[in-house]
C-alpha cells in the first residue's frame, strides 16, 4: 500500500501502460467441457487512457477485468504493466501489485453494509497497515467530499444506491491507483444516478491522470470512454475495436 | 495489516448466530469447569469436615454408615458400642484424647450431639465466638449456624428414624416426641467449621444419657444433679448445677455410645489401636480411609461426567464449527471482494479465524463465569442440605480445561479459513 499522505483530492501518477499479449482464458461449461472465452492476440491501453469494454453478457467482459488485476491468470499468453509481466508473479506479489496499482468498482458496489462510509472508503488502507493515521482520513474526507459525500459516518447500509456506488468509487481511489477497474458501474443505478456516477468516475480518473477500463452496457458512459473495445460473444472472439 | 475493522464488522453482521456461537462454547465450558470444581470442592470440603476424626470405633457395622452420621451428622440408627471402652482408651498411654459421640435428638430441627467438653472445643484448638463451652449438665454450645440465642432454653425431641428435620423448623413429628421436662440452657456458640456441625448443638453426655433414662455414667453420690427432673413431664426445668462432666465415667454405670472419637499420640499408635478395636465387637477405622473410597466412587462418577461433558464439548464444537464453515461460504463473496480490493490471502484469512477464535475466546470466558456460578449455585443447594460448606475456588486445573478448549476451538476455526484460502477469488466475485 501507498499511504495516504496528503488530504488532496484524486490524483495519480499517470504512469503505467498495460499490454495483453496471446492471452487466451478457457471457462468450463455445465458439461465440464471448457469453452475459449478470451482470445486475445495483441491489446495495448496506454497510460491515462479510458477504455470501455463492450459486449454482450457471458461475452467476457468481466473476465478480462479479472484477468487484467491478476485474480485470474490467462491458459496462456501475459499481461504486462509498465512492461512488467505481472500475470506469472507469485499471488503475493500479485496481491501488492493489485493493491497498490488498481481501484475496483463493482456493479452491486460491495460496501461493507456494517462500516461507516470513512470505514469502506479506508478500508484498502487496512491491508497493509496497522493504523489508518490523521492523512489517511483527512484523504478520505477529501475523496467524500468530491464525491458529494457529506456524512462520513453513516453506515453504509442506511445509503441509497447512488450514494452507495459513489463510496465504491471513493474507495476505489483511496490508494491512489494508476488503473481503475470498473464492471458495470452504472447497470444497479437508475437513469439519474447513473448518469451523476459515470460522469464522477470519468472525472475522478481523469484528475487522477489514472487509465480507466469500465465493462458495461450502459451507452451513456461508455460515449464517455476516449476508446470502446467490442468483446465478442462467440467463443474464441478477439476485441474488435472502435473509436467512441 | 489490521484485520480489525473487518473482524467488527463481520461480528456485526452476523450478531445473532456470533451469540449462539458464544452460548454453545460457553456450556460446553461451564459444564466441563463445573464438574471439575465442584467434585474438587466435595472432597476438600468433606475432608476438611473430618480433620477431628482421626479415628473412629463403633459397634460393629457399616464404617460409611457411622461416618455419616458421626461426621456429616446423617440422622440414621447405629447401634451402640460398650461405654467402658472410653474409660479404658482414655487409660491407654497410646491416647492422647478421646470423646464419645451420641446423637438422636433434635430441637428446632438441629441434631443435639451429646459429647465432652473437652471435644466440643475440638480438644483445645477451639475457643467460642460467643460465651463459653457446656460446664455442667443442662448446659448446651451452639454451633455457629444454631438459630437459638445465648439464654435460649432448648427442649430436646427424640429423632426418629426415617424422619428428615429441616434445620431451624420445629413439625409435628418433632413435636410428638418432645422429651417432656427437659431441656437445656445455651452458654456459649463455635465459631464456624464449615462442616455439618455447625448446625448441631452439643450437650455433655451425661445429659443425653439421662434424658434417655439411661443414668449419667457417673457413681450416684456425683450425679446429684437438680436440673434434670424425675420425670414427671411437668415440663419444669431448673437451673443447672454444679456436678462432674466429663471422663472419666463410673466403669460399671456407663451407657453405650454410638460413637467414639480417639486422637492417637503417634501414628504407630494409631494403627496398633485401630487393629486391636477391629475385633473383639468393636469396629475400628479411619475416617479419611473410608472417605478414599467414597472419593473413588466420586471420581469414578466424576470420570463418567467428565468424559459425558467432553463428549457434549466435542459435538458443541463440531457444531460450531460448521456453523463457522456455513457462515464463511454464505460470506465468499465478502471476502473475494476483499482479495479484488488488494487484500493479500494472509488478510482474509486473519479476519475469519480471528472472528471466530474470539466468538470462541468469548463463550470460554463466559463459560467460566457460567461454571463458577453453577458451581456455587451446586455448593448453595448441598451447604443447605448437608451443612456442608463448599469452598469453590477456580484453578489451573480448569483454567487448562478452558485454554485446550480454547486451543482446539481456535485450530479447528482455521478450517473454514483455510477454506477461504483455497477458494478462487473470481468464483466469490461471481456468486
Amino acid at each position: 500500500m501507498r499511504p495516504s499522505a496528503s488530504p488532496e483530492g484524486p490524483e495519480g501518477s499517470g504512469a503505467g501502460a498495460l499490454q495483453l499479449s496471446g492471452v487466451t482464458l478457457d471457462h468450463r461449461g455445465g458439461d465440464g467441457r471448457p469453452f475459449r472465452v478470451l482470445d486475445i492476440s495483441e491489446l495495448a491501453i496506454a497510460a491515462g487512457e479510458h477504455v470501455g469494454l463492450r459486449g454482450p453478457s457471458g461475452s467476457g467482459k468481466t473476465s478480462l477485468l479479472h484477468l487484467i488485476a491478476g485474480l485470474i491468470a490467462p491458459g496462456s499468453g501475459s499481461v504486462s504493466w509498465d512492461g512488467r509481466i505481472v500475470s506469472n508473479l507469485p499471488v503475493a506479489a500479485r496481491d501488492r501489485w493489485r493493491r497498490e496499482t488498481i481501484g475496483f468498482v463493482f456493479q452491486d458496489f460491495h460496501l461493507i453494509p456494517e462500516l461507516d462510509v470513512e470505514e469502506n472508503i479506508t478500508l484498502p488502507a487496512t491491508f497493509a497497515a496497522w493504523r489508518i493515521g490523521a492523512a489517511g482520513r483527512a484523504r478520505a474526507a477529501a475523496l467524500a467530499s468530491r464525491m458529494g459525500l457529506a456524512d462520513l459516518r453513516r453506515r453504509a447500509s442506511v445509503l441509497s444506491r447512488g450514494e452507495q456506488q459513489r463510496v465504491a468509487i471513493a474507495r476505489a481511489l483511496f490508494n491512489r491507483p494508476v488503473l481503475i477497474l470498473a464492471d458495470e458501474p452504472t447497470a444497479s443505478l437508475d437513469t439519474a444516478h447513473a448518469q451523476e456516477v459515470a460522469a464522477l468516475l470519468t472525472e475522478v480518473a481523469a484528475e487522477a491522470g489514472a487509465t480507466l477500463i469500465c465493462a458495461s452496457h450502459d451507452i451513456a458512459l461508455l460515449a464517455r470512454m476516449g476508446r470502446v473495445i467490442e468483446i465478442g460473444s462467440a467463443v474464441g472472439t478477439a476485441p474488435t475495436e472502435r473509436a467512441a | 495489516m489490521n484485520p480489525f475493522p473487518m473482524v467488527l464488522a463481520d461480528l456485526r453482521a452476523l450478531r445473532w448466530t456470533a451469540l449462539a456461537i458464544v452460548a454453545l462454547v460457553a456450556l460446553a465450558v461451564a459444564i466441563g469447569v463445573a464438574i471439575g470444581a465442584q467434585e474438587r470442592a466435595l472432597r476438600r470440603s468433606s475432608a476438611a469436615a473430618a480433620d477431628d476424626f482421626d479415628l473412629l470405633i463403633g459397634a460393629p457395622g457399616g464404617q460409611t454408615q457411622l461416618l455419616m452420621s458421626t461426621i456429616y451428622l446423617q440422622p440414621d440408627a447405629l447401634p451402640l458400642t460398650d461405654g467402658r471402652l472410653l474409660n479404658a482408651l482414655s487409660k491407654d498411654e497410646r491416647v492422647a484424647q478421646v470423646a464419645p459421640i451420641a446423637f438422636g435428638d433434635i430441637s428446632r430441627g438441629y441434631a443435639i450431639v451429646g459429647t465432652t467438653a473437652a471435644f466440643a472445643g475440638r480438644w483445645g484448638r477451639l475457643q467460642p465466638s460467643e460465651g463459653r463451652l457446656f460446664a455442667a449438665e443442662g448446659e448446651a454450645v451452639l454451633g455457629a449456624d444454631v438459630a437459638y440465642k445465648l439464654g435460649d432454653m432448648i427442649a430436646p425431641s427424640h429423632g426418629v428414624s426415617g424422619h428428615a428435620p429441616r434445620p431451624g423448623e420445629v413439625d409435628d413429628e418433632e413435636a410428638v416426641h418432645r422429651h417432656e421436662g427437659h431441656g437445656y440452657t445455651a452458654v456459649g456458640r463455635l465459631p464456624r467449621l464449615g462442616s455439618p456441625w455447625d448446625r448441631a448443638i452439643l450437650v455433655p453426655i451425661e445429659s443425653v444419657w439421662e434424658v434417655h433414662g439411661l443414668g449419667n455414667g457417673h457413681a450416684p453420690e456425683e450425679a446429684g444433679n437438680p436440673f434434670w427432673g424425675k420425670g414427671s413431664g411437668t415440663g419444669e426445668t431448673r437451673a443447672p448445677a454444679e456436678s462432674r462432666i466429663g471422663l472419666p465415667f463410673e466403669g460399671q454405670r456407663v451407657p453405650g455410645v454410638p460413637a467414639i472419637v480417639v486422637k492417637p499420640r503417634s501414628v504407630a499408635g494409631a494403627y496398633a489401636l485401630r487393629a486391636q478395636y477391629r475385633q473383639g465387637g468393636t469396629m475400628a477405622f479411619f475416617p479419611a480411609e473410608v472417605l478414599v473410597t467414597l472419593y473413588r466412587a466420586l471420581g469414578d462418577v466424576r470420570n463418567v461426567l467428565v468424559v459425558a461433558s467432553t463428549l457434549n464439548a466435542v459435538l458443541i464444537l463440531a457444531a460450531v464449527v460448521l456453523l463457522l464453515v456455513a457462515v464463511a461460504g454464505l460470506r465468499r463473496r465478502r471476502y473475494a471482494v476483499l482479495r479484488a480490493l488488494g487484500a493479500p490471502r494472509a488478510y482474509v484469512i486473519l479476519v475469519i479465524w480471528l472472528g471466530m477464535a474470539l466468538l470462541i475466546g468469548a463463550g470460554c470466558l463466559l463459560g467460566l463465569g457460567l461454571g463458577a456460578l453453577a458451581t456455587k449455585a451446586v455448593s448453595g443447594l448441598v451447604e443447605a442440605q448437608t451443612g456442608l460448606r463448599l469452598t469453590f475456588a477456580l484453578e489451573g486445573q480448569e483454567m487448562l480445561q478452558v485454554l485446550l478448549l480454547f486451543a482446539i476451538g481456535s485450530a479447528i476455526s482455521l478450517l473454514p479459513a483455510l477454506l477461504s484460502y483455497r477458494a478462487p477469488a473470481v468464483a466469490g466475485l461471481r456468486d
